[in-house]
């Protein structure tokens, strides 16, 4: 166990943990914050993604040592009213069914649209293509980004 | 609990913060006994209670149905609100406890939650506006039919005006109509509107919680190995040396009941997830696999082949099919292979359970709240009130989260440790435990008159039933045959059914056996459309005459232009199913693309009856179709007796750049509603197969269909 200072959401967050232990786990279960999702532990599925100084990362896979000094935004950190642009259009499109990969769809995309503001349905299909949904949002997703990315 | 009583009320008048409560004793459906009544605090009283009216006009809706994504979260509230006259917009939605007495099945399986509890829920709100309309009406001293409701108010002819809060007191002293009358159809303005959901905010900034996300005082976290064969029996494991490991408190043999087998596993206890699931590493266990590693694809295949030469049990017949197919000298046969598919929830199965020695309590996601409360109190022998049951948003169920088996293995090991637990399986957890929809070997056969008529048909499902998994009866079910349109007017018609029993568990899987059967039979009616020189639609209508079948097919055909030629280079396919009592057609449009040949739409027409929330139905449409797609482009495979596929990297969902564009027509209907979570699934599978063929001319009868083969 070793002693970590995590930047996350602008705050600064103290905590003990195996340095080995990876990103997601010590969100969830040291910093408390459980909007960043569990899906697959082997970065196939993407429901854990935060950014890591601005850059979308699975944190199922990246142990916490390495956010060490980094800034890390999870979902939680992404807008303080849950007025990003890209959570107004996830409302605006009724995008969630089951809601639980949604964190990381938001996340993904909001990576996307700092990159590249106005995204084509192919820049679309190229980041969002490796975050997984099992309700099958997709439809809405994509129409909630190309919103967004109009406004 | 609180009981509603006289005196109470006395007490309760005088204080601002009553509240009329308005449900009603579990009884018979349709036949509910509307029960309301003043109380102090809407949370804790006994009746199963949907309505809340507070003094302050504040106005909470009580949703008695777990939430997997299906939107009945918004649906329920929003028939309630119809008939009690509030802007639903302005309510609070509340979950309900979990109670079996007070709310009758809480259950969510088989697209049910609406079609079941429609005309209660109505009938509830129509009760509480009439309450509230007759209070307003002994304060005017006027008749009550001189009374009208609307937007949270009780109005009179003469322009008086009250709210329902300050109804609240004059109707709790009232009893509530048992048959209050219900608004028309045309008179609906929340209805068949597509209203937000509520829940959706809640799933854009990480706020809504899922059993994963909760973390009760004093837990424990558990990861357990669980045998690859399922029935492999634990014969010993390193245990001493688990224990020396970073965090860990217990390891335990554990079990579970799957549909009548136990299933036994070791569990690391330890002070962090992670941490149990380092260990479980390190852990060694010897299995008895009793020999089940014999078992793999292909003496599955065989054994399916081979008992499919049975006669089989009669589920469905009319006619003689035998006479038909021993009189015809051209009885045209295909069979069709479906395999294994895992549920996938992107939440993995997980369970907190707490048992002590008077209590137990669980927290967690589930389909099935009642079912885990008498499972706990039966297993621990405690009477049901002293489970308690916290039920959260489910993060996907698809059927997997109806079971009670996670819930098991944490009750177990909360027991053995004597520290509540919290289980958390990985994903491949998931996905190599199942249980899985379950596969299926198809033979069609069928006769064709010199007038390209169906003169007989026969369909033969080689299949494992849900609720028949072990024992010796071999007696195929009913359950079966879900999915074989029996509607076609087929004068010789008989459906088969030939049992299979297998060490590999299935359960129910979105839309079960329609989510297989009809892929053989749909395709099979378009390969004899084709023999007959038939359009495939016009064929199927000239089997039809049952209307809600009629009306999809008609629409479906209008909406893609079916009738005008098609593009070169292209295809397109058909197939109807009913599902839950909803009629779906679905047309597939493929087209070859850089060589490859992909779906580039799908439309839909649909009869559901009355539709609650079109745009949740549409969204029930496009995830129905998305996870049907997806199990079209892949399947689990059995090697060694085991699931070969362990993770997203072998087993992948579908994904958005695989999505082709998605068109849902939603009929107008004044039948009452039927349901919308899967009945979009059935179809994509067979439409999908038939217009590959109609572009490349060849018939595929195997799933999972490898695309980047089909040229």
């Amino acid at each position: 166990m070793e002693k970590l200072s995590l930047h996350i959401n602008g705050q600064k967050k103290e905590i003990e943990v195996d340095p080995q232990i990876p990103l997601l786990w010590a969100i969830r279960d040291f910093v408390g914050l459980t909007g960043t999702k569990f899906g697959c532990g082997i970065a196939q599925c993407g429901a854990c993604t935060v950014h890591l100084d601005g850059v979308p990362v699975r944190s199922c896979v990246i142990p916490s040592s390495a956010a060490a000094g980094k800034s890390v935004t999870t979902i939680e950190g992404l807008s303080k009213n849950n007025d990003h642009p890209l959570q107004l259009a996830w409302i605006a499109q009724q995008v969630p069914q089951c809601g639980y990969c949604q964190s990381g769809q938001i996340m993904s995309a909001a990576a996307l649209l700092k990159t590249n503001p106005n995204p084509t349905d192919d820049d679309i299909d190229k980041a969002m293509s490796s975050v997984l949904c099992r309700c099958g949002t997709y439809p809405r997703i994509k129409k909630a980004i190309q919103q967004a990315s109009k406004t | 609990m609180e009981t509603i009583t006289r005196r109470k009320f006395i007490q309760l008048s005088s204080v601002t913060g009553a509240f009329l409560a308005i449900g009603c004793l579990p009884g018979a459906q349709g036949n509910e006994k509307l029960i309301s009544g003043l109380v102090a605090d809407p949370s804790k009283v006994d009746l199963n209670q949907f309505i809340s009216i507070g003094k302050d006009n504040s106005i909470v809706l009580f949703n008695h149905r777990p939430e997997m994504g299906q939107g009945t979260y918004q649906s329920i509230p929003m028939i309630l609100a119809e008939e009690l006259e509030v802007d639903i917009n302005t309510i609070e939605i509340r979950q309900s406890i979990a109670s079996r007495d007070l709310y009758g099945s809480q259950m969510v399986v088989g697209s049910r939650s609406i079609q079941s509890e429609f005309d209660k829920l109505r009938k509830m709100g129509a009760a509480a506006r009439e309450l509230l309309k007759q209070a307003a009406a002994n304060q005017w001293k006027i008749n009550v039919s001189e009374c009208k409701a609307s937007n949270g108010k009780v109005f009179s002819e003469s322009g008086k005006s009250l709210t329902y809060g300050e109804l609240v007191v004059e109707a709790g002293k009232l009893t509530a109509p048992d048959n209050p009358p219900l608004k028309n159809r045309e008179d609906f303005t929340i209805i068949g509107k597509s209203i937000p959901r509520s829940d959706i905010p809640l799933k854009t900034n990480g706020e809504a919680k899922f059993g994963i996300d909760i973390s009760v005082p004093g837990m424990l976290y558990a990861s357990i190995e669980r045998s690859p064969q399922f029935l492999g029996e634990v014969k010993s494991f390193n245990e001493a040396d688990i224990l020396k490991l970073n965090g860990v408190r217990h390891v335990f043999k554990t079990s579970r009941a799957v549909y009548g087998n136990t299933r036994e596993g070791v569990a690391i206890l330890a002070d962090n997830y992670w941490n149990a699931l380092q260990a479980r590493k390190a852990l060694k266990i010897e299995w008895d696999t009793k020999g089940l590693e014999k078992v793999n694809n292909a003496s599955i295949l065989s054994d399916s082949y081979e008992a499919a030469k049975q006669e089989g049990d009669e589920l469905f017949g009319k006619g003689d099919v035998k006479k038909a197919f021993d009189n015809s000298k051209n009885v045209i046969e295909a069979s069709y292979e479906t395999p294994y598919q895992a549920h996938v929830p992107m939440e993995p199965m997980n369970a907190i359970v707490s048992i002590k020695e008077n209590e137990a309590e669980f927290w967690g996601s589930t389909q099935n709240p009642n079912g885990i409360r008498s499972f706990l109190a039966k297993t621990y022998q405690l009477p049901e009130e002293s489970v308690k049951i916290n039920y959260t948003f489910m993060g996907g169920g698809f059927g997997r989260r109806s079971m009670t088996d996670v819930v098991e293995e944490a009750a177990d090991l909360s027991k053995k440790s004597g520290a509540p637990v919290k289980v958390i399986w990985t994903r491949e957890d998931d996905q190599t435990q199942g249980p899985f929809r379950a596969c299926s070997v198809n033979i069609c056969r069928g006769v064709l008159d010199a007038n390209g008529n169906v003169t007989a048909l026969e369909h033969k499902v080689v299949a494992q039933e849900i609720q028949n998994q072990t024992g010796d009866n071999m007696t195929a079910g009913r359950q079966l045959m879900g999915g074989i349109n029996t509607d076609y007017l087929i004068p010789n018609l008989s459906v088969k059914g030939v049992l299979r029993k297998r060490h590999i568990p299935i359960s129910y899987w979105r839309a079960v056996y329609h989510s297989t059967n009809p892929f053989a039979h749909e395709c099979f009616i378009d390969e004899l459309a084709r023999k007959a020189n038939k359009d495939p639609i016009e064929f199927r209508l000239s089997m039809l005459d049952h209307p809600r079948y009629r009306r999809v097919l008609e629409d479906v055909a209008i909406r893609t232009n079916w009738k005008s030629p098609k593009k070169s280079g292209t295809g397109r396919g058909v197939a109807a199913v009913e599902r839950s009592g909803a009629y779906f057609a679905m047309v597939v449009e493929v087209e070859r693309k850089n060589g490859k040949v992909v779906p580039t739409k799908i439309t839909t027409s649909i009869d559901l009856g009355i539709c609650i929330n079109p745009d949740t139905v549409k969204a029930q449409t496009e995830g129905s179709i998305v996870m049907g797609l997806g199990a079209v482009y892949t399947g689990l495979n059995v090697q060694n007796g085991a699931i070969v596929e362990q993770n997203f990297n072998t087993y992948p969902l579908l994904k958005i750049n695989q999505c082709p564009e998605i068109e849902t027509f939603i009929l107008d209907s004044d039948a009452p509603p039927d349901g919308a979570g899967e009945s979009g699934l059935p179809t994509v599978a067979p439409a999908l197969a038939n217009a590959i063929f109609d572009l490349t001319g060849k018939r595929i009868r195997k799933l999972p269909i490898d695309m980047g083969k089909v040229s």
